[in-house]
């Protein structure tokens, strides 16, 4: 409860070392050779989330290769990464490699806090901009500057029950928007305490997505904020509609693996890693389920996700964090990588593996691969999503008028870009 | 030389605590003030040069927002429902043990502290289970006996309530063992004489132990107060302040607004407001506590 202060320390003491090692690192611009020479290097690399614990496995090779250049993985949860990075931003100490979430690239370049790759590109050609999905190296660019490679992409596809939508008389996955209402209508009614579809209420990208598919632009042509459009309206109220007719729950309180597993929720929209997750958790229903490429209203645009690997910039060791990166980029890395964690190569020449040709669940997330974009790239997009949210939990939980809500979201939004 | 060194001596000793003091308490106090007359946001924090100094901005603007406005509502209900709530439950549940003469209420004193002393998160995993809306145990127990769910952290005004209790449950050990210790301050002369003159329990509690225990009282009530003024981890594990801003506390408005935002400078701002709140209500219940003490 003695947090207030422990806030307040916090800020100040991160005002402090700011202080404190402003002008010690002056000789880090011009980029270094370590690790070009027999010189022995320490490269700090921070990975995020779960499939971070099976990183040091793949630097275990790096350092093979490379055995002047030891690598020390550091795995971080998603949620706590943000404030390490604001400390190690504060303190210009942190890790020479960080994996960044391509959402949050806009904001810490945006404070100078990585370094442009592009002196880089001509020394790996694995860094080159042609290798990755376009969209993919989209997000990783931040004006002129090009401050993160690609490592694996993710985009949302649909993950169904197939032998409960038999039963409810589909025998395949629904394809428009219209099917999709229609089946989880009836899967909800199958009986108390089933639902149809799991809408995650806190995932903030997919009121944007829906809107997308619509065929509603997120800004206007001259670059305001264009989220009360009727087109993204109509995808609230769509949105809306699954938890007010009952097929999806607004409060489950239920983990998705364990909730598809018992049929509670047949369906719900997800990324790649939830293939590995349900072949591990739920063996029980193989053969049972399946995943389709999303609904289509205008068209079945998807979310373009991932992460890449960024240099930060007061890292002393620049060339090996280079060379580390372009180490991860190679396509067998990449490959190597996807059988660990089930993550998807940013590499398109990847995508010429047989293991990704033939797998039925990865050709679908092939498929709608190319029907994905990114979120906008500007550092206000966290909070724009957060500010949507707000608005989104007034929608479902009161059922409010929707256009009202979009609104007053359009109008925090134009004073957030101000 | 020698009456110098006298003097200086007890100086001396206490020098490591001013320091300290100083260093981590006084000065962030001082930078935060800063701050918050900045609009000091992550690219200020990179490079000092971004940082604009902008008056009382932040201080007008947070002060018109609607979700601070609400996280200071919450709070008073917090503390309005929560501060009373403790104070006597940690003392009934101090008398009642005090009372007893069986070996098996030393056994009890460790029983209500063992909140005390666990792991917030490891109480907010099992405390999520026990008002999980679907595998919960307490709706569970709620419709075995014929009654409705309960929408324990999903409907504003109970989310709080449900917080309160877990806060509750969580702080009262602290408190009973401070109100443990003033009880056996009091001479048993005092009993001895009540129960020649014929007084019953009832009797000696309300007439012996309560006034000898005020300072006690006024002493956990004001700890408590700031405690709760400054809620923050029970929302900040349990609910992340949803639903619609219900269980939004200030301090966690402050967490949110400074690390996930990254609007220091607002954040300082916010903090401000709650630090001059809690000097002012302390202020207020010391002066309290002195007109009573002058009156006996």
């Amino acid at each position: 409860m003695k947090k207030t202060f422990k806030v307040m320390t916090a800020l100040v003491l991160s005002a402090g070392l700011l202080v404190g090692c402003g002008s010690t690192n002056n000789n880090t611009s011009g980029g270094t050779n370590a690790g070009a020479g027999n010189e022995k290097v320490t490269l700090n690399v921070w990975g995020m989330g779960e499939e971070a614990k099976t990183l040091p496995k793949l630097a275990d090779e790096f350092t093979k290769e490379n055995p002047n250049i030891t690598v020390k993985v550091q795995s971080l949860p998603w949620d706590q990464g943000h404030e390490k990075m604001l400390t190690a931003v504060a303190s210009k100490k942190g890790p020479d490699v960080i994996q960044m979430g391509t959402s949050w690239i806009p904001e810490f370049a945006d404070a100078g806090a990585l370094a442009d790759l592009t002196p880089y590109l001509s020394q790996y050609p694995e860094l080159k901009q042609e290798n990755f999905y376009p969209g993919a190296v989209e997000s990783a660019k931040f004006g002129d500057k090009y401050v993160g490679s690609p490592w694996y992409v993710e985009t949302r596809v649909l993950y169904y029950r197939t032998d409960l939508l038999k039963e409810v008389g589909y025998e395949a996955a629904p394809a428009t928007w219209d099917e999709l209402s229609d089946a989880a209508k009836k899967l909800a009614a199958r009986g108390d305490g089933k639902y149809g579809i799991s809408i995650d209420p806190k995932e903030q990208s997919l009121g944007f997505m829906f809107a997308r598919q619509n065929g509603a632009e997120w800004f206007t042509p001259d670059g305001k904020p264009n989220f009360n459009d009727p087109k993204f309206v109509e995808a609230v109220t769509y949105l809306n509609s699954f938890y007010q007719n009952g097929s999806a729950p607004k409060d489950l309180g239920l983990d998705i693996i364990p909730a598809f597993k018992e049929g509670i929720l047949p369906m719900f929209i997800s990324g790649p890693w939830m293939i590995k997750l349900i072949k591990d958790q739920a063996p029980e229903i193989d053969g049972k389920w399946a995943m389709a490429v999303l609904p289509k209203k205008e068209n079945n645009t998807s979310l373009l996700g991932g992460s890449n690997l960024s240099i930060f910039e007061y890292s002393k060791n620049k060339d090996a964090a280079a060379k580390f990166i372009a180490f991860m980029s190679k396509p067998e890395t990449q490959i190597k990588w996807m059988e660990h964690t089930s993550s998807l190569p940013a590499v398109t020449s990847a995508w010429e593996n047989d293991l990704l040709k033939n797998d039925p669940n990865y050709k679908v997330i092939g498929e709608q691969l190319n029907a994905a974009v990114p979120m906008p790239v500007i550092p206000e997009f966290a909070r724009i999503g957060e500010t949507y949210l707000k608005h989104f939990e007034v929608i479902y939980r009161n059922n409010a008028d929707v256009k009202k809500e979009m609104d007053a979201f359009n109008d925090e939004v134009v004073k957030l870009m101000k | 030389m020698k009456s110098f060194l006298n003097k200086q001596a007890p100086y001396v000793f206490i020098a490591p605590t001013l320091i300290l003091l100083a260093l981590f308490s006084l000065v962030p106090i001082l930078v935060a003030l800063v701050i918050s007359f900045t609009d000091m946001d992550l690219g200020g924090l990179a490079n000092f040069e971004n940082i604009k100094f902008i008056g009382f901005t932040n201080y007008v603007e947070v002060l018109a927002d609607p979700v601070f406005l609400k996280a200071i509502f919450n709070t008073l209900f917090y503390v309005i429902i929560g501060v009373p709530l403790v104070v006597l439950c940690s003392l009934t549940i101090a008398l009642l043990i005090n009372l007893g003469t069986s070996r098996i209420f030393k056994a009890f004193r460790v029983v209500y502290y063992l909140p005390s002393v666990t792991n917030i998160v490891a109480v907010a995993v099992v405390w999520s289970y026990l008002y999980n809306p679907s595998i919960g145990l307490f709706n569970y127990l709620l419709n075995l006996v014929g009654l409705p769910d309960v929408p324990w952290l999903t409907e504003p005004t109970t989310a709080k309530l449900s917080l309160i209790l877990l806060a509750l449950w969580k702080s009262i050990g602290l408190n009973m063992i401070i109100f443990i210790a003033a009880l056996q301050g009091i001479p048993k002369s005092y009993y001895e004489a009540a129960q020649l003159d014929g007084a019953n329990v009832w009797q000696q509690v309300t007439q012996i132990t309560v006034p000898m225990l005020r300072f006690a009282i006024f002493f956990v009530s004001i700890t408590t107060m700031i405690g709760w003024l400054q809620f923050f981890e029970e929302p900040f594990v349990m609910t992340n302040g949803g639903p619609l801003d219900g269980t939004l506390s200030v301090a966690l408005f402050i967490y949110q607004n400074g690390f996930k935002f990254n609007n220091f400078g607002y954040a300082a701002a916010g903090s401000f407001v709650l630090f001059v709140c809690i000097i002012a209500i302390t202020l207020v219940q010391l002066k309290m506590q002195k007109n009573e003490s002058d009156m006996t």
